[in-house]
């Protein structure tokens, strides 16, 4: 090999590629990077594309189109609000980087909504040495906000998947009492935390025969056939899943290959959007009937109105809002969309209670001391706290329809409240306060 | 010239431009942005993954599709090193070589055994399976949820000497030498005695053979170093943030084969250029597109569309890559 004179043009050359994206530095602002006199830029990482991408691919341009309404009636306190996305295909390295991008390049003010359970791993203690705001964040693993001490700055967008199980499993505990459950669930912080929180609840499982376990994002390239194999082979009637939607549409087709018939299916909410559920079936061949006869029967939970509830109050508003200002590919009104618009609808809210005068800390103290008091289109509060970041702190449970509703189950929605650690099930007394008639939050 | 003086000549080169590599970083991340700067410390840290596939696959002729999974070998070793036993990062990150050199030394007396596809599948295996092995002893490598380390903050010494270091400038500092260091090795291996004898085995076997080269053994002492240098990427990669399966993928073993293939599979500095192309190319694509209004289900794909569109002309039409296509320019200028 000849390296020497070529070494030298080589290292000159691949300075040139580098130059070409070198971005001029800024001069440093006084106040917090990402706020202006004009604008506040967010910035927001989910898979965009791959294996774990469908549905949650939707959840940023909702929220683009909620705030990109607010900027039409004239901003949060005259700024208008940015949001700057960032594809990270649900793999770890590429969440590294992207985050990088966003806080160095973009120079966000905060990390809005991240999707994504072990992607945010990777990340979160950065962001919080950096002590940039990182709230409403799509994961409902409880390790990122039950202790603010360790994640300061880390707000959580869902309510925590311990809770939810907790709910969900006294339900199926009491219900099916005479029943073998089981479970299939990805072995992330996710899954396990589901686990976790089923467990909580008083069910009982046996690996390797009632609980099955899968490397999150392999669903697509492995199939889940030895896991659904396994909880046939041990009589599980009543099969839950705690994994995201595009593994539960995978479970289902897997499920209907093996003929195996479980008595019920109960979902865990991330996982269980109609949607998605159809869309990928759908790309397999199998017709929207079909999909939806499938799906019909499941149970599910939901801090929020189903999205094919018409009478509520805030599916309306928001759906008309993402009828008139969402530009992404696909802007078919379903969970995803609904989740979207309404942590957008919270961070217009936080940002308008801080004030004109906005900083990082300012932020972050806000949440911390009035987060319990936003409202939103959730059926519970926000547990935020000093002692706690946990998002939404109830669920009702629902059981899906022919027309892929979740509706109520007997009929009445009850919501359950608990905590993610011993604390009991309990039913809630939160009244959820209505909307605006122009669908903007209104602050104190 | 004698033998003792010519390695001495060697040496001194090898140096000279891996001192000449580590100012030239230094200086470039100083006219760079935080961003870029942290890209700087992805380039540096890839580029010894891809010096591996330059030893392995350019001077040796193996082709390996699994150089991810060995940097995964090195990232999990010195990961669980710090958080498991309490070890010093800078000791993690040595350890980490020979752990992951030892791994390679495994895998090479396997691969001596085969050649061509049948390596290359053996590979990608590899690369299908060790994250895999995580999972499966989920309480050893903490499954999918990984091992969280990082950097850490620079220490007051060099603050005290430097100002204020930010946290993209630490992790290049952190990174650079070992790159700095891995340049020189495989400098100094390309062109002493030990390069002209892989050369040797990846041209012609038999002749190799007949001049009197042990084959097994060569490509097995390839393996070795190829793995070492894999493993010492693959440690600093993890300590960006979290060592853990997803930060592994298989497609980071394409990644490093694509910036070999596109600046050329047997040239150091076709390897640089490799992988300054990889990591800029999809930031140079984003600036460039942002001021189109492309479709978003497109302008996702664009930057992986165009690596992939690289590396088929490349394939096709330059098959030396960048410093293949350099060499017969400056060719084609001398006669």
């Amino acid at each position: 090999m000849n390296l020497r004179k070529p070494l030298i043009l080589t290292v000159v050359a691949s300075a040139l590629v580098g130059s070409l994206v070198i971005s001029s530095v800024s001069a440093s602002a006084a106040s917090d990077p990402g706020v202006s006199a004009s604008e506040i830029v967010l910035g927001m990482q989910l898979p965009q594309t791959g294996a774990a991408s469908p549905g949650y691919n939707k959840v940023d341009d909702a929220a683009r189109a909620y705030f990109d309404y607010v900027n039409s009636k004239g901003g949060v306190n005259g700024r208008s609000i940015k949001l700057v996305v960032k594809d990270d295909t649900y793999k770890a390295g590429l969440t590294i980087s992207t985050a990088s991008k966003l806080i160095n390049e973009d120079k966000i003010f905060a990390f809005f909504g991240s999707i994504g359970t072990q992607t945010h791993v990777s990340i979160i203690k950065d962001i919080n040495r950096r002590k940039i705001p990182d709230i409403f964040v799509n994961s409902g693993y409880s390790g990122f906000y039950t202790d603010p001490k360790k994640y300061p700055t880390t707000f959580g967008g869902l309510g925590t998947y311990t809770v939810e199980a907790k709910i969900l499993g006294k339900y199926l505990k009491e219900k099916y009492a005479d029943k073998k459950i089981g479970i299939l669930y990805q072995s992330d912080d996710f899954g396990r935390n589901a686990l976790a929180g089923f467990t909580a609840a008083g069910l009982k499982f046996e690996a390797k025969k009632t609980a099955a376990s899968f490397v999150a994002g392999t669903q697509g390239s492995l199939g889940l056939a030895t896991q659904l194999g396994q909880l046939k082979a041990n009589g599980v009637e009543i099969v839950i899943i705690a994994a995201v939607s595009s593994a539960t549409a995978v479970a289902y087709a897997t499920a209907g290959a093996l003929a195996y018939k479980p008595t019920k299916w109960a979902v865990i909410s991330v996982g269980a959007d109609a949607t998605t559920f159809q869309t990928i079936l759908g790309a397999k061949g199998v017709p929207a009937a079909t999909s939806a006869a499938m799906l019909a029967g499941t149970i599910s939970a939901s801090h929020a109105p189903a999205p094919g509830d018409a009478a509520d109050e805030y599916v309306t508003a928001f759906k008309k809002i993402n009828d008139d200002f969402n530009k992404g590919p696909d802007k078919r009104w379903d969970n995803n969309v609904m989740q979207g618009m309404n942590i957008a609808y919270l961070a217009t809210e936080a940002l308008m209670g801080v004030g004109k005068d906005l900083t990082r800390a300012k932020l972050i103290a806000y949440l911390e001391n009035n987060g319990s008091k936003l409202s939103s289109a959730a059926f519970a509060p926000l547990g935020y706290s000093k002692s706690t970041h946990e998002a939404f702190t109830g669920f009702w449970l629902g059981e899906y329809d022919a027309t892929t509703l979740l509706a109520p189950i007997d009929g009445k929605r009850v919501v359950y409240t608990t905590d993610s650690g011993s604390g009991a099930v309990t039913v809630s007394s939160y009244k959820r306060p209505a909307i605006a008639a122009d669908a903007l939050p209104k602050v104190a | 010239m004698s033998k003792v003086k010519t390695h001495k000549i060697i040496g001194l080169r090898s140096t000279l431009l891996a001192i000449v590599f580590f100012i030239f970083i230094i200086l470039l991340s100083n006219q760079f942005d935080a961003y870029n700067q942290s890209q700087l410390t992805n380039i540096a840290t890839l580029l010894i993954a891809v010096f591996s596939i330059t030893l392995l696959t350019g001077a040796s002729g193996q082709i390996s599709l699994g150089q991810g999974a060995i940097m995964a070998v090195g990232g999990y070793s010195s990961a669980l090193l710090v958080t498991r036993l309490g070890f010093s990062m800078w000791i993690s990150f040595i350890l980490a070589i020979f752990i992951s050199a030892l791994f390679g030394l495994f895998l090479g007396l396997a691969a001596a055994r085969l050649s061509g596809p049948y390596l290359a599948g053996t590979t990608l295996v590899m690369a299908l399976a060790i994250p895999s092995i995580a999972v499966r002893f989920e309480g050893f490598f903490s499954g999918d949820v990984g091992l969280s380390v990082d950097y850490g903050n620079p220490p007051d010494w060099l603050t005290n000497l430097l100002g204020e270091i930010s946290i993209e400038v630490w992790s290049l500092y952190v990174v650079l030498p070992f790159t700095a260091i891995a340049l020189f090795a495989v400098l100094n291996l390309s062109n002493t005695r030990t390069g002209r004898t892989w050369r040797a085995v990846r041209d012609n076997e038999v002749a190799a053979a007949l001049a009197g080269i042990n084959i097994g053994r060569t490509k097995v002492i390839v393996f070795v170093c190829a793995s070492g240098l894999a493993g010492l990427a693959g440690a600093l990669y993890g300590f960006r943030g979290l060592v853990a399966p997803s930060v592994y993928p298989t497609d980071l073993s394409l990644t490093l084969l694509t910036a070999a293939v596109i600046g050329g599979l047997r040239s150091i500095g076709g390897a640089i250029f490799g992988t300054f192309a990889i990591v800029f190319l999809p930031d140079l694509i984003e600036k460039i597109t942002k001021n189109f209004a492309i479709p978003e289900n497109i302008g996702t794909y664009l930057p992986a569309l165009t690596i992939g569109l690289l590396l088929l002309i490349t394939v096709i039409l330059n098959p030396r890559g960048a410093a293949g296509a350099l060499e017969h320019l400056r060719h084609r200028k001398r006669h």
